[in-house]
């Protein structure tokens, strides 16, 4: 009897689930429905460029985007700008998400999402990726749109995004197409502890750098007085990936690929000069935190001299670092000064139902004052070519030299790009363990030039 | 409309009673016939805007539809058994059809999403109805029935009054309104009708007074019971599970890229992985590019025998790599998890005190997240400031105070090429020893004293017992504990996943495991027809493998009965 | 006999010895992911690695507007705690250039260049020339030379800041206490969501228990008890499909969820995992071991089948019940491949526990305190329900093994 009366008020229970549950199938059509006219009226509009400002009684459309911010408080700037523009553009309703992040999987999940038909209207990529997802048809062309509108221009942004955001894979040449708008740009730097470096009394790489003697070898001098502080300090860190390692291969004059993009590089002489002296950096100096070893741990523990990492890095160590700090601009190179253009650009969803606005949201992402907002945090640096901006970023303290970022974008940056005649990540797949192997000393220099290329060119279509 | 005839001749005599009922059924499914033939009409001629394929399976469906819907009412007609059968197949599948089509029209599947969001409101409520519970259960603890009596109408007060409450705080009045909102859509209108009728139609024909009219015997009644015990299990395994496993073959066989391309490649897929080269080298140290063709192969390996070199070329490296590293996997972590257990769970039977808090211990790493057992194991793992190298780091120094020349290795665990996939194999190993533990332990304990007492008898020690005795009589939970954990193994990812920060794959792709790779190619990459060929290698592989631990249990199994 | 029993107990000492080292080893991770889950940042980077966390002290000193931290330094052969009053001092190793042996270490301001800064004198050395420098030593000014340069900090007794000692920071010992930090958890929900994962997962696991109980139930019955055409056959199917790994299905069931709309939804993670042929064969062996006769009795007295079922099988498998129950219990809260796929990170309502942690590890990359208090999150309610049924769990176990 008892049993009865237990799988009864069981069974109402899961009945009653059941029934809350259809109040959730309820509000999402429900908030979906009203902008059903308005996806109609969009595309075929489209052409007909500017007429929605004539039709003010126009319903809100909402847009979804979505970036990938890599603390709360980036978090949260993005959802003010997010608010903000929510207010100030007409008859746009705007929804942020906050993305995940660089471990998991930011772009994989986009592209499930797209496949899914579940993504977001307007959303961020890193630069590497603008090929992947334009030839893949999952962005959108946004030419037509950019002519038509008032005061819009290319050059308004750094060249180097500018090239690759406005190729077009079709003809293979740039300045045909535009797909998407830089969000921010990015270069690296040395993040010095500063009481190390007074500790093993070595020269101060900044006062080097004025005088224009920050070359590799006063890098490895510096180095090595701070290795030998004690066991467990090292002099140099830098993590695992292609940028690190790029720029020691392209300030020896070496280049990932040859001048078009079309081929691999990495085994002419000048970039395997350059990985020669970066394993040199590991295996005979033995300066640095070994290589693969997550150097943001030590450094922020105050055991490594020299940091390279990006601008991104700067939120994390003003909260973490438990020393004095600062930056300095990367030493230059046998063949001159070198460094990267990190940068990533917002992009529309190619099957988003409101391209007009999705527009207007990209640009309204990308004007001075917003990117002014979010460099305020110190995660990154303006994508516009403005004095103003740039002035603005300089006051964002610590670090003190933080002209060193801006030395770095004006001194012969090479800019992180995608692979139009190939796939990136199918590039980057073969070349990432092949120079592990040489920085670990698994692998000679000249085994790894014998091989490289004949392994790497398959990345490209042939 | 149906129902009403039906009341007002409630007061007739059973026998005729069924014989109306039976002839609405029969009327129904004349009624269902004609209008899937319509359907069929309608789907070709009414300008439907589907797909050529959907078509086609919908004229399929509603034929068949219609064809059985004949059947039954013939059948039902000449009183013949298999009519029911039919007729109850028909109206139980286009219930279940109208009903999960109504749920999802109306959207109580993705609504669980918002029962999410109101589900932690009612938490407080719901630990309410399991203390109702077990109060229930406490009465079984007192004699006097007054107190048991008070006891049970408490915890069903309880019970009713926190389960209402709970309903309430997640919303169910919100939920009753939707629903009442979402009936005018015509079409869900239509379905839940279309739900009600069928309902109606399986229990006339259900009941006992249909089933002596049709004669159906008890062998047909346990039958149909079968099939409807079954039902819910079979019909979700079939949709959820059959289904994508034939799809999943099919996508092996195709280019599949998730997006838009489905061209049908045959074994192209199931070539690439498998395509190797081998040729032969005038020196060890010769180029690969002498020897075979570097614009399809990839080096793999060279090796010597017989003082000739050779080398191999695959075309897709990363796989073989991959098959590797499982491999590798698989013969250090089964053996490294297997043989310590067994080795505790001999002495945890040694009758010792606080045997099963050890067993307790022992299990808990079964119980976590791999997730955040594996974060938790990067930081100790960290190789400048992780608990590992510090207690090795204490060991060599204390070796060193004692006698000396012991050296500090300071292991690189998680970016060193040598040590990274040892590194996942002690995270595993560590977490899936204390459930092999517990699993002999429970084997040992089937073993009865009086073997190991007449052993005892015939002199042997404790050794001799344990590889005379022991061993042969855990041979079954040894063959269970080792397949699970061989096939446990051979699908290792999440550890992976989680343990090697930014790069999975490891340094020189040291810990690229098969399911890893898989997720790339699939989930990365997006060429999921490639990934699915990958899948179905990594299944006959692990087949392959179980049934050599069969084949090698029945030998052996039987060596030791007789 | 004497011996027999001196080796017996050394024998039970070496188990004893034994076990403890391991079930040591299995807890450490545990007490370092709770221990170091209550640490500040800064606490958590350094070597030699410490379990408990701690807080460095500080002091307010007069004239100084930030309280300053505290450092054990050496006065006199006697150990006090010293405020740090000014870093990175620079000092410089001086040497006298006829008993280079001989170094004493000064703040570089105490030394004046000898000659002059425009004129400095110098002296060669084994070739080299090396410049000198006055050298205030006690009392006397000598010339010496510069061997290094480094860098100290200035510690001063906040009771008598004129109590001064310069040595090296890093390697001074701070002064610290035993402090808890709580507020991690609470950071953590509020940086990732846990809560709402942690509801979530508790949601999906809930139904996926209960939906799996009863499908496998009902299936486990037919299969074990009632007679239709194809039933064995079906059987061995449901048998074979068990070892077909889960990796073989995800790219079509992630399709299949495309394609009804549920990626990105809860159901997703839920309806799918309801049907189980692990659960239906695990049913089924143990209704087979249930007398036929007491069945036969009660459907003579006219019952029907799913009253026998819910009166006689299901009481009487509560160790079967609990086995099943524990496993999908266990396998819903902590699965991570699937929902990997399926929810994706757009979605944050819908993050189940694993999925929040995997976002986390990155946004709190710098920051272990925070990540393994999100661990913790994860980890702990599984466990808590272990310590208390802990017979329950381990029986369980044991009979998949027995029965499997």
């Amino acid at each position: 009897m008892n049993k009865r009366v237990t799988l009864f008020f069981v069974l109402m229970l899961a009945l009653g689930l059941l029934l809350v549950a259809c109040g959730g199938g309820a509000a999402e059509p429900a908030a979906e429905e009203p902008a059903a006219p308005a996806q109609e009226a969009a595309p075929t509009e489209a052409p007909t460029v500017e007429e929605p400002t004539a039709e003010p009684a126009m319903e809100e459309v909402t847009l979804r985007w979505r970036t990938r911010p890599d603390n709360q408080a980036e978090i949260d700037v993005y959802q003010s700008v997010s608010d903000e523009l929510s207010n100030t553009l007409e008859g746009i309703n705007l929804e942020y998400e906050a993305g995940g992040s660089e471990t998991s999987s930011y772009q994989d999940v986009l592209k499930t999402e797209l496949g899914a038909g579940t993504a977001p209207d307007v959303f961020w990529i890193p630069g590497t990726d603008v090929a992947d997802f334009a030839t893949r048809g999952l962005i959108m062309n946004l030419r037509d749109m950019a002519s038509a509108t008032d005061g819009y221009s290319d050059d308004a942004f750094y060249p180097g995004p500018m090239y690759h955001l406005t190729f077009n894979p079709e003809t293979g040449n740039t300045g045909e197409v535009l797909w998407g708008l830089p969000r921010d740009v990015s270069t690296f730097a040395l993040y010095l502890n500063l009481d190390l470096l007074a500790e093993s009394g070595a020269p101060d790489p900044r006062e080097l750098a004025a005088n224009g003697e920050w070359n590799w070898d006063n890098f490895i001098e510096v180095a090595t007085a701070i290795n030998n502080l004690g066991d467990d300090i090292y002099g140099y860190g830098q993590n695992a990936w292609w940028g690190p390692y790029g720029y020691w291969i392209n300030a020896a004059g070496g280049s990932f690929f040859n001048e078009d993009r079309t081929a691999c590089a990495l085994d002419t002489a000048e970039a395997l000069a350059g990985l020669e002296f970066e394993q040199r950096i590991y295996q005979d100096f033995n300066v640095a935190v070994p290589y693969g070893e997550d150097s943001e741990p030590p450094f922020l523990a105050g055991k490594v001299g020299m940091f390279q990492n990006g601008r991104w890095a700067t939120p994390g160590t003003r909260s973490s670092a438990n020393f004095n700090w600062d930056v300095v601009e990367l030493p230059e190179g046998p063949a001159g000064p070198s460094n990267w253009l990190f940068w990533g650009a917002y992009v529309v969803n190619a099957n988003t139902e409101h391209p007009e606005e999705a527009w207007k949201l990209v640009q309204a992402l990308t004007t001075a004052e917003v990117q002014g907002k979010i460099a305020s945090l110190g995660a990154n640096v303006p994508s516009r070519v403005s004095q103003e901006a740039l002035d603005a970023f300089l006051t964002y303290t610590p670090p003190e030299n933080n002209q060193a970022f801006l030395n770095g974008l004006a001194n012969n940056p090479a800019t992180e790009g995608p692979l139009w005649a190939g796939n990136w990540p199918e590039y980057d797949a073969v070349m990432g363990p092949a120079v592990a192997a040489v920085l670990n000393g698994e692998t000679t220099i000249d085994d790894y030039a014998a091989t490289i290329c004949n392994e790497a060119n398959k990345a490209f279509n042939q | 409309m149906t129902a009403a005839t039906v009341g007002s001749r409630e007061k007739q005599s059973p026998k005729s009673r069924v014989d109306l009922w039976l002839r609405v059924v029969m009327i129904w499914h004349v009624v269902l016939a004609l209008g899937s033939l319509g359907g069929v009409a309608y789907v070709w001629l009414g300008g439907v805007t589907w797909a050529g394929w959907v078509k086609g399976v919908v004229t399929a469906v509603l034929l068949l539809l219609a064809l059985f819907s004949a059947m039954a009412a013939v059948d039902i007609n000449r009183r013949q058994h298999r009519g029911r059968t039919i007729s109850l197949a028909v109206n139980y599948l286009g219930f279940l059809f109208a009903l999960f089509g109504s749920m999802h029209l109306i959207g109580v599947f993705t609504g669980i999403d918002s029962l999410a969001d109101s589900f932690m409101r009612g938490i407080p409520f719901l630990l309410l109805v399991f203390v109702g519970f077990f109060i229930g259960t406490l009465t079984d603890r007192y004699q006097n029935p007054a107190t048991q009596r008070t006891l049970r109408q408490t915890s069903k007060a309880v019970m009713i009054v926190s389960g209402v409450a709970f309903l309430l705080a997640v919303g169910i009045h919100n939920g009753i309104l939707a629903l009442l909102s979402k009936l005018t859509d015509p079409l869900i209108l239509l379905l839940v009708g279309g739900t009600a009728v069928f309902a109606v139609m399986l229990w006339a024909m259900w009941r006992q007074p249909s089933a002596e009219a049709m004669h159906a015997t008890n062998a047909d009644n346990e039958m149909l019971s079968g099939y409807l015990f079954l039902s819910p299990n079979l019909l979700g395994f079939l949709f959820f599970f059959a289904g994508p496993l034939l799809l999943s073959l099919y996508v092996s066989f195709t280019n599949w890229d998730a997006f838009g391309t489905k061209d049908w490649v045959g074994l192209a897929n199931y070539g690439r992985i498998v395509n190797l080269d081998v040729a032969r080298l005038d020196t060890i140290t010769q180029l690969a590019s002498e020897a075979i063709d570097v614009t399809v192969y990839d080096e793999l390996t060279r090796f010597e025998i017989l003082g000739r070199s050779y080398i191999v070329g695959a075309q897709d490296k990363l796989f073989w790599l991959s098959l590797r590293n499982t491999l590798t996997f698989v013969l250090l972590s089964v053996p490294l998890s297997v043989v310590p257990a067994l080795f505790l769970s001999n002495l945890l039977n040694s009758k010792i005190a606080g045997m099963k808090f050890f067993r307790a211990v022992y299990f808990l790493p079964s119980v976590a997240a791999v997730v955040g057992i594996a974060l938790v194991w990067q930081w100790l793992f960290n190789a400048t400031i992780g608990y590992i190298n510090y207690f090795i780091t204490v060991a060599v120094n204390f070796l060193n105070s004692v006698g000396s020349g012991f050296f500090d290795p300071q292991i690189r665990w998680l970016s060193d090429s040598n040590t990274a996939l040892l590194a996942v194999v002690i995270v595993a190993a560590w977490q899936w020893l204390g459930f092999n533990t517990v699993l002999f332990l429970a084997g040992l304990q089937n073993i009865p004293r009086a073997l190991y007492e007449a052993a005892t008898v015939d002199g042997a020690n404790s050794w001799q017992q344990f590889w005379k005795v022991t061993l042969p009589l855990l041979a079954p939970t040894t063959f269970f504990v080792i397949t699970t954990t061989t096939i446990q193994a051979m699908q290792i990812f999440e550890q992976v996943f989680i343990l090697i920060p930014t790069n999975p794959a490891g340094p020189n792709n040291s810990t690229l495991t098969l399911v890893l790779y898989l997720y790339q190619k699939g989930f990365q990459r997006f060429e999921q027809g490639y990934a699915s060929a990958i899948a179905w290698v990594l299944f006959i592989i692990i087949f392959g493998a179980t049934l050599f631990q069969f084949q090698r249990q029945r030998t052996s199994g039987s060596s030791y009965d007789a | 006999m004497k011996s027999y029993k001196l080796s017996e107990t050394l024998k039970r000492i070496l188990i004893y010895a034994v076990l403890i080292v391991f079930a040591f080893v299995m807890i450490f991770p545990f007490l370092y992911m709770l221990t170091t889950s209550f640490k500040l940042p800064k606490d958590t980077f350094r070597y030699p690695p410490r379990l408990l966390p701690r807080d460095a002290l500080t002091v307010d000193v007069p004239g100084y507007d930030e309280p300053l931290p505290l450092y054990y330094v050496d006065v006199d052969g006697r150990q006090e705690q010293f405020a740090l009053i000014e870093s990175n001092i620079r000092i410089g190793v001086y040497a006298d250039p006829n008993n280079p042996e001989m170094t004493v270490e000064l703040p570089v301001s105490d030394v004046e260049p000898r000659g002059g800064f425009t004129n400095q004198e110098a002296i060669t050395i084994n070739g080299e020339e090396q410049k000198l420098w006055d050298v205030p030593l006690n009392g006397a000014t000598v010339p010496m030379i510069q061997v290094s340069q480094t860098a100290y900090g200035r510690f001063a007794d906040p009771n008598d800041l004129s109590r001064e000692v310069l040595q090296n920071v890093r390697l001074s010992q701070p002064v610290e206490k035993l402090s808890a930090h709580p507020q991690n958890y609470s950071e953590v929900v509020a940086l990732q969501g846990m809560d709402r994962s942690l509801s979530n997962t508790a949601l999906v696991t809930i139904l996926v228990v209960a939906g799996q109980l009863t499908t496998s139930i009902l299936g486990g019955y037919a299969f074990a008890r009632l007679r239709f055409p194809g039933r064995d056959k079906l059987f061995v199917i449901y048998l074979g499909t068990i070892m077909i790994p889960f990796v073989v299905l995800i790219t079509p069931l992630y399709q299949l969820m495309v394609t009804i709309g549920w990626v990105d939804k809860l159901a997703a993670l839920i309806v799918p995992w309801i049907f189980t042929a692990y659960g239906t064969f695990l049913m089924r062996q143990f209704f087979i071991t249930i007398p036929k006769e007491i069945e036969e009795a009660a459907l003579i007295d006219g019952a029907s089948r799913l009253q026998i079922l819910l009166r006689i099988f299901i009481p009487a498998s509560t160790p079967a019940l609990a086995t099943l129950a524990t496993f999908t219990f266990l396998y819903a809260w902590n699965s991570f491949f699937w929902p990997l796929v399926v929810i994706n990170t757009g979605n944050v309502e819908n993050h189940v526990l694993t999925l929040s942690l995997n976002v986390l590890r990155g946004r709190a990359s710098d920051s272990p305190n925070l990540i393994l208090a999100g661990a913790a999150i994860a980890i702990l309610p599984p466990m808590i329900i272990f310590i208390f049924g802990q017979r329950f769990f381990v029986e369980s176990a044991t009979s998949s093994g027995v029965k499997g």
